[in-house]
């Protein structure tokens, strides 16, 4: 079978890690998303992948050139100025033969295990187009759809919030037959209105998914996302040329080649240390920590629950929790993230204009891109850092202006 | 709803028939058979009542020689339960047998035809007409393969039909419309079935039929033909993960969710039952002194039924569970006892009905399973047709039970003068809107109810608390709960809490009250007080209430809002709301949902 994965979304509201890539090329757990979406394709029996992209393709393009794909078969396919979900779609459709079936995934999302197969088996006892669906905490922001007895869906609803409903959600997998490119073309690319089309002949059927499930829509949700797959590891796998002095490690920490690991370091898993990344004396790596290829992590700094992009350098002294690194960042030692407001308010953190509440109780900085973080800075709670963007020393002494 | 299947190959098959029906028999089994084409000019049939193992033994498929094959697995919704109306049916010559799941609608006129023609007719059923309507065709054209045409031409309503033929012993002809078939596609054999489960263990490879067309199946080849036109139809072979449990599942994550979805279904079966049944079931309980019986959830459910009948049928009549029934009870010939069960196996009930048989009261049940033991001992008998239930935990199955004995409590009634037949006219037409309110309830709530149970999933202790009639419903509601996620709860009156038991309240003691509608008010300001008492010692409450005017009381932790409706029907929509909570409780705590550790779906031992 064949898959159709949509890459090539601006992802906006991922600021400030969205202006450099597109967000399948966020990494999490070691790897790039497309990377865990394209295995667990091999895993479901798929051969053929058309990606579609588009915003920041080249990125994407040299990843996958250097990638190991073997098994799979990668098709790139350029969205040009397609617009939408739908225009993505449509932009692929000469790949597919008459009469085939495929996959249609986005990918910007991540669920907790093979949610493909589930799709394509519940398309198996109906062969006709299904979608998955999923019950979310956010239910506000995606349609919500009605199911019947025979597993249909009777209807959707796509301001569910304004009508008070909390129910399934689409998830973003559908098994559809190459006739869908049809429906698309009638709708004028329009994806709702082609689905609303097939809800309106009852020929759309669910497929339940009950497990973990994620829409990697905000800078947080990348937290969740390497949350999510770590979960899933349950031995340590230390690289045999890596030498360790001295060192505590608990749980399943993942270490690649060329690590250098200093004595008194502390692991504590599920983590990652990416090939080639040191990490100094007596650092503090806590559970659900990813550091990517190539970074520095000084002495004595404790790292918790945070994704650190390839090629940073983290100084010496630094606290980071609940916190996002971009990468090539430089972050000046002494640097602390608060991830915890002192009267316990869920924490507010602003994309572009826009001012969310994230819902949760301890979240820390987001540090773009080639951001330079002078030493001994505080950044607050939710705080968005942008690329590129310098913050200065926080220098105490001399006192600017005079003594 | 029916299982088919057929394999042919070129060595024997029996055993991996007898396997492939076993596999489809979540779709119905009270009884089944298999017909054998095997080099004479009559196809052995053998069928009998029962589950396929256990007919299978008795009626020795497995020893059935021959290549080419078809089975079937049966769940009677209209016709008995019998060995003549078990599937395949075969032809006056022995020459035809097939197999069926659907309806046929216009088999009464083409029954009457084919028996003027000179026919004959063993069965009950809409499936016999086919294989003699062939078997007529036949006569003509001498082609079986036209013969099997001309037939599905004249057929009406829906079908997936099987058919063998001494006449052309290596094929096996098929045809569905809007009811299942697939075929399978083996190395040394191929498969025609309802769904993949069938044959799932021999092969992943499977093409679909559509409607309008038929197939033509060899051990080594199959061809689809469009039915109007006679052309071949070319369809992609497709090899599918497969994963039988989920799709026997219907592809709903566990039959648990599966039966709830499919409750809105059920309780119009419920209300569809023949007001005669009903009249005469409530005349019964009218005429006699009332006992209601039953075990687990069906006690709870004969407790609901006490509070109706007292309600609205103009007595208080006994509910016992069925396990201390004998020794409480003191029958005479003037009593009736009324027991309840899904499956009608259940030992403690059936006892209890002998222990009343003893004492030479009267027995009557209300009963899921046609022709269980149950259906079979007592006086008077009505059957929920709730379609099967896998799941251990009864959830369709109790809920069409509600709606049946608030059916007679109504009917006692007005038989009585204590409700007019207006009144109770009208409470008809109330329940008339609970399929419509479970599907809003289901399709509009399950998010909320999702993300409720799983904030709370870290708390071991749960009181479910309400008055009245809401009463039986959180203790009902309390049992799923423990059943489904090991999680202790309570049901108990809200009347309690004072009593002792507000003792307990602290952070780690969870309450759901079964709130009434505004409009009985004194009950509702009862429940409000409880509610009160609760709130004041810091404990979290959840409120299950009708979608009302004005605001829900501020004081619950969390509420859930069922969708509006007729305020009759609020304790029927908070049970669903309820199996909801304790479903995505145990999910959230990965819970064997559909076989709870320990229990067993019918309890048939004491």
């Amino acid at each position: 079978m064949k898959a159709l994965v949509l890459a090539g979304g601006r992802g906006n509201s991922m600021a400030p890690f969205s202006h450099s890539r597109p967000n399948p090329m966020i990494p999490v757990a070691g790897r790039c998303l497309i990377d865990h979406t394209i295995e667990a394709l091999r895993n479901t029996g798929v051969t053929i992948v058309n990606l579609v992209v588009g915003h920041k393709q080249e990125a994407l393009r040299a990843h996958l050139a250097n990638g190991d794909n073997s098994d799979v078969t990668i098709h790139l396919v350029d969205q040009g100025k397609a617009k939408g979900i739908g225009g993505a779609v449509l932009a692929s459709r000469s790949q597919f033969l008459p009469g085939e079936h495929f996959l249609l995934v986005y990918a910007d999302t991540l669920a907790g295990a093979n949610i493909f197969s589930v799709t394509l088996q519940s398309f198996g006892m109906s062969n006709g187009p299904t979608a998955a669906i999923c019950l979310t905490q956010s239910a506000e922001k995606y349609g919500n759809v009605y199911i019947g007895a025979d597993m249909r869906i009777t209807k959707m609803v796509e301001k569910p919030k304004k009508a008070g409903l909390g129910n399934y959600v689409l998830a973003g997998v559908f098994a559809l037959p190459t006739t869908f490119f049809d429906h698309l073309e009638k709708a004028a690319g329009n994806m709702e209105k082609a689905l609303m089309k097939l809800i309106a002949e009852k020929s759309l059927r669910a497929a339940i998914w009950e497990d973990a499930w994620l829409d990697m829509a905000y800078p947080w949700d990348i937290l969740t996302a390497n949350k999510m797959i770590m979960d899933r590891w349950s031995v340590a796998s230390i690289h045999r040329g890596v030498e360790l002095h001295n060192t505590i490690i608990r749980g399943p920490v993942k270490i690649c080649e060329g690590a250098q690991i200093s004595p008194g370091v502390v692991l504590e898993g599920p983590a990652y240390i990416g090939v080639g990344s040191f990490v100094g004396h007596n650092t503090l790596i806590r559970p659900y920590t990813c550091v990517g290829a190539g970074c520095v992590v000084g002495h004595g700094s404790e790292l918790k629950n945070s994704v650190i992009f390839d090629d940073s350098v983290i100084g010496g002294l630094c606290f980071i929790g609940d916190s996002v690194v971009g990468q090539g960042t430089n972050i000046g030692s002494g640097t602390m993230t608060i991830n915890r407001p002192l009267d316990g308010k869920k924490i507010q953190a602003a994309i572009g204009r826009t001012v969310i509440n994230t819902g949760l109780e301890k979240l820390g900085a987001f540090v773009g891109d080639g951001a330079k973080v002078g030493a001994s800075n505080i950044l607050a709670p939710g705080s968005m850092v942008a690329a590129a963007d310098i913050i200065p020393h926080n220098i105490s002494y001399p006192r600017r202006g005079g003594r | 709803m029916c299982g088919i299947a057929g394999v042919i190959s070129l060595g024997d098959i029996a055993e991996r028939l007898v396997q492939c029906i076993h596999n489809l028999e979540y779709r119905g089994y009270d009884s089944c058979g298999v017909a054998m084409v095997n080099g004479s000019p009559h196809i052995h049939v053998r069928k009998n009542i029962g589950a396929v193992a256990e007919v299978s033994e008795k009626e020795r498929f497995s020893s059935l020689a021959g290549h080419t094959g078809i089975a079937h697995t049966r769940w009677a919704t209209h016709g008995k339960v019998t060995r003549e109306n078990a599937h395949p049916h075969s032809s006056c010559a022995a020459d035809f047998s097939v197999t069926h799941n659907g309806i046929i609608s216009n088999h009464e006129r083409l029954r009457a035809r084919l028996t003027r023609d000179g026919h004959k007719f063993l069965s009950e059923t809409d499936t016999e007409v086919i294989v003699h309507l062939v078997e007529d065709y036949f006569m003509k054209s001498m082609s079986v393969e036209k013969a099997f045409v001309a037939a599905i031409r004249e057929l009406e309503g829906t079908y997936a039909v099987a058919m063998i033929s001494s006449h052309e012993p290596d094929r096996i002809f098929c045809v569905r419309k809007e009811s299942p078939l697939i075929i399978g596609l083996g190395t040394d054999a191929n498969y025609v079935a309802s769904d993949f489960n069938a044959f799932v263990d021999h092969t992943k490879k499977a093409v679909f039929i559509e409607d309008g067309e038929y197939a033509v199946v060899a051990h080594d080849s199959h061809s689809i033909k469009s039915i109007a036109t006679g052309e071949a139809v070319c369809r992609e072979v497709l090899e599918l993960p497969w994963d039988s449990e989920m799709a026997q599942k219907g592809g709903f994550p566990h039959y648990m969710l599966k039966e709830i979805y499919e409750q809105p279904t059920v309780v119009n079966s419920a209300l569809d039952i023949d007001e005669a049944k009903i009249e005469n079931l409530a005349r019964l309980t009218v005429e006699k002194n009332l006992v209601l019986t039953g075990v687990g959830t069906t006690f709870y459910i004969t407790q609901f039924a006490q509070y109706m009948f007292s309600i609205y049928g103009g007595a208080t009549p006994l509910a016992l569970s069925s396990d201390e029934f004998r020794h409480l009870a003191r029958m005479n010939k003037d009593s009736l006892v009324l027991a309840v069960s899904q499956s009608g196996e259940t030992y403690d009930t059936l006892t209890a009905l002998r222990v009343a048989k003893n004492q030479r009261a009267s027995t009557a049940a209300i009963v899921n399973v046609m022709g269980s033991s149950m259906a079979r001992t007592v006086d008077s008998l009505i059957l929920q047709g709730s379609g099967p239930e896998i799941c251990v935990l009864s959830t369709k199955a109790a809920l069409s039970q509600m709606i049946i004995l608030t059916r007679v409590a109504l009917e006692a009634g007005v038989l009585r003068g204590t409700i007019t037949r207006k009144e109770a006219n009208a409470r008809i037409k109330d329940l008339r809107a609970i399929p419509d309110a479970i599907e809003r309830t289901l399709n509009e709530k399950s998010g909320f109810i999702h993300t409720i149970a799983k904030a709370q999933s870290h708390i071991n202790h749960w009181l479910f608390l309400g008055r009245e009639r809401y009463y039986p419903v959180a203790r009902e509601s309390a049992l799923k709960m423990k059943e489904v996620s090991y999680v202790h709860a309570e049901g108990m009156p809200s009347g309690f809490l004072k009593h002792g038991t507000i003792a307990l309240i602290d952070e780690k003691m969870n309450s759901v009250v079964f709130m009434p509608p505004k409009e009985q008010k004194e009950l509702y300001d009862l429940s409000m007080s409880s509610v009160e008492e609760i709130r004041a010692r810091g404990g979290y409450i959840l409120g299950i209430m009708l979608e009302e005017k004005g605001k829900p009381p501020g004081v619950f932790s969390d509420v859930i809002t069922l969708p509006k409706a007729p305020s009759f029907v609020a304790p029927y929509l908070q049970m669903v709301a309820a199996q909801l909570l304790s479903y995505f409780t145990a999910v959230t705590l990965k819970r064997n949902i559909d076989r709870p550790r320990s229990l067993a779906k019918s309890v048939t031992v004491a």
